[in-house]
């Protein structure tokens, strides 16, 4: 193989890596969410998790929203037990793609 | 003459009930010294803290990691960033003690500076810090205790728990004549404590309290915050309830009392409520 060709295919390779490995989204519904302390201590609590980038916490809906580098790098029961050892009940949780739009009705 | 005095009888239990009855809200009502005066508007901030030394207001801003310090009408006068998840403050010489609840360490703000006290025992998630003479006293949230410190040693006070004289996620602490005042939160009460650990007294456990989240001590009453009720209640030092303000309340978090002015923080309304005595 040409060296101009294998360093296309190298290059396109890369972009397909990287492409799989781009941020996306975890909603939690989370029962028992009352006040800030709560909602921040459940952020603290998540950020342990590996590959969050940022987390959101509505504690009024009972929402929180995870960016995570890899999906595939956080299991949906690592989630329900950090949300469970913070003192809180996990509910449903829905893994999506970073730019599908949110739907608080999950 | 029998019918009548057996009538007497059964009614006479009721009677007292309803005097009773009477007694304590007109006593709440006699008491009623504490009249909302204005609200001080602080935009897209929901504040977890609240400080006053009478001339300025220092406001935790937990959700831009920041605490702000704003003249009596909430105009900002100086920003200090990169506070993570700043909770409820303390003010002791000048300086404004704050909880960093993300990093599980003190700040202090001195002037333009900020230092970081050293801790001997590490809390998990402190929500409120109080300091005085000689002692700071650490709400450690998720360890359900309050983390008492003087120069030498280190004291523990309460454990998880629902009977008395243990805590379940407190919030905050004062220090006042020589006992620990801590908002017990989700027990919904507040319990008093000697520097030796032994409770004192429970206060308001049957005020229907939901999320006591914020206290203050003067020296005269005792102000906690009912978060989900929106309301203040202010007790006596022997824990008699004295007053209760339900108006002008969002999602009340603390409350700080300078010169017959209480200063409450509303989470849901972005405001300061001024009540005046």
């Amino acid at each position: 193989m040409k060296p101009v060709i294998k360093m296309i295919l190298i290059i396109f390779l890369l972009g397909i890596s990287s492409t799989l490995a781009q941020s996306s989204e975890v909603k939690v519904r989370v029962d028992g969410l009352s006040c800030p302390f709560c909602a921040y201590g459940l952020e603290k609590k998540l950020n342990d998790l590996d590959g969050v980038e940022s987390i959101n916490i509505d504690f009024e809906e009972g929402l929180v929203v995870l960016q995570v580098t890899n999906s595939e790098n956080i299991s949906e029961e690592e989630i329900r037990t950090k949300i469970e050892k913070a003192g809180f009940t996990p509910r449903e949780i829905v893994f999506s793609g970073k730019n599908e739009k949110p739907d608080k009705d999950d | 003459m029998t019918k009548i005095l057996y009538l007497l009888l059964i009614s006479l239990p009721i009677l007292i009930s309803c005097k009773e009855s009477g007694e304590e809200s007109a006593d709440l009502v006699n008491n009623k010294q504490w009249k909302f005066v204005r609200e001080i508007k602080i935009d897209n901030i929901s504040p977890t803290g609240l400080q006053t030394d009478g001339e300025y207001l220092w406001i935790s801003d937990a959700k831009n990691n920041r605490v702000i310090k704003t003249d009596l009408d909430g105009s900002i006068v100086k920003e200090y960033p990169d506070i993570k998840r700043p909770m409820h403050l303390s003010i002791y010489n000048s300086k404004v003690y704050v909880p960093e609840y993300l990093t599980d360490k003190i700040k202090i703000i001195n002037g333009d500076e900020i230092e970081e006290y050293p801790l001997k025992e590490k809390p998990d998630a402190p929500a409120g810090v109080f300091v005085n003479d000689s002692l700071i006293a650490v709400v450690d949230f998720y360890n359900h205790r309050i983390i008492l410190q003087n120069e030498n040693e280190v004291m523990i006070i309460g454990k998880e728990g629902h009977k008395k004289g243990e805590l379940y996620y407190p919030t905050d602490v004062a220090l006042v004549n020589d006992k620990i005042y801590v908002a017990d939160a989700y027990n919904n009460r507040v319990q008093v404590f000697d520097y030796n650990g032994n409770v004192l007294k429970v206060i308001g456990a049957k005020d229907k309290i939901n999320v006591a989240t914020g206290i203050e001590v003067t020296d005269d009453n005792i102000f906690v915050t009912d978060f989900e009720g929106d309301r203040i209640l202010i007790y006596d030092l022997y824990g008699k309830l004295i007053h209760i303000i339900n108006e002008h309340l969002n999602k009340p978090t603390e409350i700080s009392v300078s010169n017959n002015t209480m200063y409450v923080s509303n989470y849901a309304g972005s405001s300061i409520s001024v009540i005046e005595q």
